[in-house]
């Protein structure tokens, strides 16, 4: 009944839609850089210089017991900045196809249980891929979760539909279900598979496997309204989330002993001739995908989508999409005068109109949310929900209002705020 | 760069469009003199909009001009220059620059402006509307809702209050225009109104129950006196139904969730 009322938005990016064929893209650079604000303190376990297999562990986070990164492809280590801190800076491999793949061991049906396998993922580098909320972030071993979302839909603009990711890896997926719920089963929570209405992606699924299906209108692709809805995040009981490809991954780490090597990855915008559906590594160089395929001039490279993409030569964390938009210089500093007033009154005023409403998936109050949002108002924003959402969740009322300064940026420095004070 | 239409101009350009039809069936009907009266108060909401935007950098708003539209179609006539002056400037600064700007406002300036001038000055005649401004507020409300800038429920709330009446037999008598107009200028404010769905169906009902209720009662009001009070006292009750209809999505939400 709830379905029926549904509301949301499906913005196309101009240009080509993706789809097509999908072409198999080894960069000969991946990289991944840390911004200045970050603090990520790591033990090295390749030096600079070593060659290493394609999932071989590249880094152990000091911070976190046993979470490692592994490598995105084979190649050798060109870069490895780890400052006096041990903070590192940045990592840049060359690609060697002679250095092979690691092979781990794979896992037994019968030893996937929660500590087992929690050991497991950490080590190979493939706990990331969960993301935990309230406040965002890396999945704590320590609180477990009372759902995981899994999210086979993407109503991202220039998304690749995740079930394509998912064709020939149908085994896979399962087990990775599988062993999802065996993450929970100390809470016994669901996991909620979210796909495309009228296209699951498992026939007959498991015993605490819920299926959501969604219209595919945007942000009903994300998880954070349909965690609002069913199964609101709260400090005590966290909720994670995870994208489809991401648990055809576990699966396949855990029936063969080999990360996969690639994700899928759209490529689209208006600075590009064509778009492209490549299978691309991880960290992959977003100049080495868009080379031969970008209109000529100037163009600025986003990792992510249109809405909530951030410039970057690398795709970034878990991201599935990159958009390349022609570059718009800005107008210069214009009237002192202008300046003043378009500066004076922040944030804007939000009117309260269809198109608002729609852009949050008309499942909440809309306007009282993000009113709260802007005003700071931590209670208030709390009472409505704000712990389930996630920036993200906001890129598309920003993308349709216009705010400024981003609501996005107003509810990522809400929920630091709030996960301090949760803290202390 | 990337960015969508809908700011707090945009809003207020296309509430302007809207209003067009209305706008232009009222200085047809009303003729040179209603193109002067629109003016006066252009100028002098204009001058306030210019004042605080010298003063606080606040920046002025498209909405002065629907301001001035709705106390030019509504204010009571023969009105002398200091009484005009002195409402229109407490009802712009009061109920909308001093809270920071069209978007911030809690009430309708004009709204406001216009129950001033009933109070302060009960001897000065409120207009009758002709019966074309009626159907041209119908065409601005349907232009409004097509675009998204008005508030459904709250349209369709009022009207379906007030066609529940006439179906009742009350007699409306020539006031239709009035209420309809007050409904597009004053009621159906995106800003002013209640914002969540349940609070915006009572909201608009209570505009339709309350100008049923005068019609009934309130012997020697007229028409435009009836739907200015009706405005006014729906629009001060509008944050009590959202805060209703939020406590109510809340208990719900609670019930299912714990």
């Amino acid at each position: 009944m709830s379905r029926i009322w549904r509301k949301g938005l499906s913005i196309s990016v101009p240009g080509p839609q993706p789809g097509g064929t999908i072409d198999r893209q080894i960069t000969e650079e991946a990289s991944l850089v840390i911004p200045a604000t970050g603090d990520l303190r790591v033990e090295a376990l390749a030096l600079e210089g070593e060659t290493v297999a394609q999932g071989q562990p590249l880094f152990r986070d000091l911070r976190h017991d046993g979470l490692i990164t592994c490598a995105p492809m084979a190649g050798r280590v060109a870069r490895l900045d780890i400052d006096s801190a041990r903070r590192l800076r940045q990592v840049t491999l060359f690609h060697e196809p002679g250095a092979g793949r690691y092979e781990r061991s794979p896992l037994p049906l019968d030893q996937r249980d929660l500590q087992t396998l929690t050991e497991h993922l950490r080590a190979a580098g493939l706990w990331q891929l969960l993301r935990a909320r309230p406040f965002g972030g890396l999945a704590d071993p320590a609180r477990p979760p009372a759902a995981i979302f899994v999210m086979a839909l993407d109503t991202r603009p220039g998304a690749p539909d995740p079930r394509r990711a998912l064709d020939g890896q149908e085994a896979h997926f399962a087990s990775g279900l599988a062993a999802l719920a065996a993450l929970t089963a100390q809470t016994e929570g669901p996991i909620f598979l979210c796909h495309r209405e009228g296209a699951a992606p498992v026939q007959g699924p498991g015993p605490r496997i819920r299926l959501l299906p969604a219209a595919p209108l945007h942000p009903w692709g994300l998880a954070g309204l349909h965690i609002h809805a069913q199964r609101p995040a709260t400090p005590d009981r966290p909720v994670w989330d995870i994208a489809a490809e991401d648990v055809a991954a576990i699966g396949a780490l855990l029936d063969t002993g080999l990360l996969p090597e690639t994700r899928l990855v759209s490529l689209t915008g208006t600075g590009l001739r064509e778009t492209r559906l490549v299978r691309c590594q991880p960290w992959a160089d977003l100049r080495g995908l868009c080379q031969g395929h970008v209109r000529p001039g100037q163009n600025t490279i986003l990792s992510g989508s249109l809405l909530e993409g951030r410039p970057a030569r690398w795709l970034l964390g878990t991201d599935r999409q990159a958009t390349i938009t022609a570059y718009h210089p800005s107008h210069g500093r214009g009237h002192w005068f202008l300046s003043a007033l378009s500066h004076a009154a922040r944030p804007l005023p939000l009117i309260p109109t269809a198109a608002l409403e729609q852009s949050m998936g008309g499942a909440l109050p809309a306007v009282a949310l993000l009113r709260a949002i802007a005003s700071g108002d931590a209670e208030t924003a709390q009472t409505l929900g704000v712990l389930s959402l996630l920036p993200e969740d906001l890129a598309l009322a920003d993308y349709v209002t216009g705010a400024e300064p981003r609501l996005s940026a107003l509810l990522a420095a809400l929920l630091a705020r709030m996960a301090e004070e949760e803290a202390a | 760069m990337n960015r969508g239409l809908w700011d707090r101009e945009t809003v207020a350009a296309l509430l302007l469009i809207a209003a067009l039809p209305l706008a232009l069936t009222w200085l047809v009907l009303d003729g040179p003199f209603g193109l002067l009266r629109l003016a006066v108060f252009l100028v002098t909401a204009g001058v306030w909009h210019l004042v605080w935007m010298l003063a606080r950098a606040q920046p002025p708003s498209l909405a002065g001009a629907l301001t001035a539209l709705a106390l030019a179609v509504l204010a009571p006539g023969e009105l002398g220059p200091v009484a005009l002056l002195l409402s229109t400037s407490f009802g712009v600064i009061v109920a909308e620059l001093a809270f920071g700007g069209w978007g911030r406002n809690v009430l309708n300036p004009a709204t406001v402006t216009l129950a001033f001038m009933g109070f302060g000055f009960p001897a000065a005649p409120w207009p009758d509307l002709a019966v074309q401004l009626g159907w041209a507020s119908w065409a601005m409300l349907a232009i409004g809702l097509a675009f998204g800038v008005l508030p459904g429920p709250v349209v369709l709330g009022a009207l379906g209050t007030l066609g529940l009446a006439a179906l009742a037999g009350l007699p409306f008598g020539g006031a239709m225009p009035a209420l309809c107009v007050g409904l597009a200028l004053l009621v159906a404010d995106p800003v002013a109104s209640a914002t969540t769905p349940l609070g915006r169906w009572l909201n608009g009902a209570l505009y339709g129950g309350l100008c049923v209720l005068f019609l009934a009662f309130w012997q020697d009001a007229a028409p435009v006196q009836i739907a200015v009070s009706a405005a006014l006292l729906a629009s001060l009750a509008a944050p009590l139904f959202d805060e209703i209809s939020i406590a109510l999505w809340l208990r719900r939400r609670n019930r299912r969730h714990g």
